[in-house]
């Protein structure tokens, strides 16, 4: 009878842990889960916080959306692993508690610590003695950076934002059609075909990729 | 002689069915290696298919975002590593295949690689002179020269400035690219049209020479009848999806698998272990580990303008490393980036003045294996473990790379070992990297050239191939990809795959 108890307290705890007590989030995903788009919030925050050097934050980047939007396009084994790799570092912290005095309860969810207690926990990790677990900190650290780094406002702040190019058209272009298209359905003709590129260096001063191009609010 | 079919190029949406195709050549894998074999093939007069699991893409299919583009044109996303020493290493998935979304990077090794080949692996015409006319050959159908000055940029002309100064050999990087604007893409697809890569430039030469490009199509078993190839079978594959569709099969009078170093060893694998009579298939597994340095400049370099890897230095091959530039999309270069938080933010806020340098290095020591998974995946097993023995190499191309920087004025440096400081500002405070402390795990290395998994070798009881790349135990059975590499090539090694490639179709053509 204690048995079944003690199995039914630790059920009620896990389920807790794994899935209750996450927001809404503010927009529906393809992929991932409240519980994702929480740790994913906290996790942006730790790692990129507002009012440092760069011009928005973790959370201004938006990356729960990158992220989401990252996992449409992955095969089913690297979602799996990368949902996986989310799970793993917002419940770590029960076997790789936030340091620091107990009542401030560093084992709760990585998402429900408070911010010094988040740095704390990927200091830990960053500097561990373990190499897989400083290994699975650089693996969220990358996802994150990706989704960062790619965001246009932070892309326009470094010069480093793609420009415009004009594709040159080429025979292979009047080849092969665009991915999901029939030959058919391709405009172009040898007539069509172009100039090959002309060497002439990009202009540093030059438009931006539309994508990358800053737009009023 | 077979008179060659009108060449044509086919697409996903264009498989309505099964069907079926017969040629003289079959090709599996539009790499440069084995658009180089189609082409050749092709030109002879003969009929080739050439098959390739990924789509054709054009300037309107690249995705500008790093992580998405990999995921378009990578296997696994871009996201593969080995087991053993974990590693990050890719395979490219598109018509083309590795040649769409590298650095363009074309030179021969030296001579001393093909001495080392020759005599410890029995290979008497694998030599640089009797290689010689097809390098020459293959420079000239993809458009090899020299990166011109005015689309280096600042971060790659600092390297030759650094080369300089300390009295070491530095070139301009010999490359497959015309009229390069300097806009760093090479990774996400060239906008500009400038890289020639096999897709743009030897796959069209095929089709008009006649040969049948089907893209999209996933070879999943090569059949045999006793001791010949009588062709391939497999399935339509959606792009990106990887949903399977309609089946077909080629038949053939000979069969060349250039699926590339990972996925030719699985493909015989999954094929009931063909023509591993050595039990050399899969095995062997090497690659050029390669390990970077971020320099930050007192001033900005907008690294953003320049080749992507404009120039780099042979001076210490014979030491067992090759010296180069590097860029990428900055989301993949910051990967590598030590720290968190402001601390991290900091450096981030300083890409505009960042070069990063790197070195490959030849670790002949360090191998592993390439395995078939269950299933019909292609995606292999790759099992890598770094040896202790090659550490000095790397130990020691950090340390130059370090010399390199402060020598071209760097304010500081990155290396991301770990354990290290994250930050070192002079050569004294980098004296750190050559002092004994770095471990094995303490480098944070990838390595996107892997060879030898199916090596050739003149004993058909240590090699899976001779060296005009045919099977040992299949009379009709080439492999032409990096794979067969008995060992690395000291160099960046797309060049040397497509000569040993169109030295093999000749050896097909004088055969057919």
């Amino acid at each position: 009878m204690i048995g079944w108890l003690l199995v039914i307290v630790l059920l009620a705890y896990a389920v807790q842990r794994l899935w209750l007590g996450y927001p809404r989030p503010a927009r529906a995903c393809e992929w991932l889960a409240p519980r994702e788009v929480h740790f994913l919030e906290a996790a942006a925050d730790a790692l990129f916080p507002s009012g440092g050097a760069m011009p928005i934050s973790g959370r201004e980047a938006d990356l729960p959306r990158w992220v989401d939007d990252y996992l449409v396009v992955l095969p089913r084994s690297k979602r799996t692993q990368i949902r996986l790799l989310l799970l793993l570092f917002e419940q770590a912290t029960l076997f790789f508690p936030a340091p620091g005095p107990l009542r401030k309860r560093g084992w709760r969810r990585f998402s429900a610590l408070d911010a010094e207690q988040r740095s704390d926990v990927l200091r830990a990790w960053s500097r561990s003695s373990l190499y897989l677990r400083r290994l699975v900190f650089m693996a969220l650290r990358a996802v994150l950076t990706m989704g960062y780094l790619g965001h246009p406002a932070t892309l326009r702040h470094l010069r480093l934002a793609p420009y415009r190019i004009e594709s040159p058209i080429t025979e292979a272009d009047v080849l092969y059609p665009r991915i999901g298209q029939h030959p058919d359905d391709n405009p172009l003709t040898p007539s069509d075909i172009t100039a090959p590129s002309d060497g002439v260096p990009i202009d540093l001063d030059g438009p931006l990729h539309p994508d990358y191009e800053e737009h009023p609010l | 002689m077979s008179p060659p079919d009108g060449g044509e190029v086919r697409v996903f949406a264009q498989y309505e069915r099964d069907f079926r195709e017969q040629a003289d050549v079959v090709v599996v894998g539009s790499g440069p290696c084995g658009a180089v074999v189609c082409h050749e093939i092709a030109r002879a007069g003969h009929s080739v298919v050439l098959l390739e699991e990924g789509p054709p893409f054009r300037p309107d299919d690249f995705e500008i975002d790093a992580g998405r583009s990999m995921a378009r044109t990578m296997r696994e996303a871009g996201l593969r590593t080995t087991r053993g020493t974990i590693m990050p290493t890719m395979q490219a998935i598109c018509l083309g295949g590795g040649s769409l979304v590298n650095s363009a990077i074309c030179v021969r090794p030296p001579q001393f690689v093909f001495d080392d080949w020759s005599t410890r692996f029995e290979l008497e015409q694998t030599t640089r002179e009797q290689l010689d006319p097809h390098f020459d050959a293959v420079e000239a159908l993809v458009g090899v020269g020299p990166t011109p000055e005015n689309v280096q940029g600042k971060r790659n002309l600092l390297f030759k400035q650094a080369c300089d100064a300390l009295g070491y050999d530095s070139e301009p990087m010999p490359r497959n690219v015309v009229g390069c604007r300097g806009s760093g893409e090479c990774f996400t697809g060239c906008r500009s049209r400038a890289k020639q890569s096999v897709d743009i430039s030897v796959v069209p030469a095929a089709i008009r020479a006649g040969a049948r490009v089907l893209t999209s199509v996933q070879v999943q078993r090569v059949l045999t009848e006793g001791v010949r190839a009588t062709g391939v079978e497999g399935q339509v594959v959606e792009p990106f999806t990887g949903r399977r569709g309609h089946r077909f099969r080629v038949d053939a009078k000979v069969v060349v698998l250039a699926a590339g170093c990972m996925a030719t060893p699985v493909l015989l694998q999954k094929s009931g272990d063909l023509a591993n009579r050595s039990g050399q298939v899969g095995r062997n597994l090497q690659f050029h580990p390669g390990v970077a340095i971020a320099g930050i400049f007192p001033e900005p370099l907008d690294p953003q303008f320049g080749a992507t890897q404009g120039y780099h230095s042979l001076q210490f091959l014979e030491e067992g490393f090759k010296l180069e530039t590097l860029w990428a999309p900055a989301a993949v270069l910051a990967v590598r980036t030590p720290g968190f938080g402001y601390e991290l933010q900091d450096r981030f806020a300083e890409l505009d003045s960042f070069a990063v340098w790197d070195a490959i290095a030849s670790c002949h020591h360090s191998v592993g294996t390439v395995k078939a998974r269950r299933g019909s995946n292609l995606d292999p097993i790759l099992t890598w473990k770094f040896h202790p023995d090659d550490l000095p190499v790397l130990v020691n191309a950090l340390w130059v790379l370090a010399r390199l920087f402060f020598a071209a004025g760097a304010k500081k440096i990155v290396s991301g070992v770990q354990r290290l400081p994250y930050e070192m500002h002079s050569l004294e405070e980098a004296e750190v990297l050559r002092s004994g402390r770095v471990r094995p795990s303490d480098l944070v290395f990838g390595a996107n050239h892997a060879f030898c998994s199916t090596r050739m070798h003149g004993d058909s009881g240590k090699g899976v191939v001779d060296e005009l790349g045919r099977c040992h135990d299949y009379d009709n059975l080439y492999l032409a990809d990096t794979g067969i590499f008995p060992r690395c090539t000291a160099v960046n090694p797309m060049l040397t795959g497509m000569a040993l490639a169109r030295r093999q179709a000749h050896a097909i053509v004088d055969r057919l």
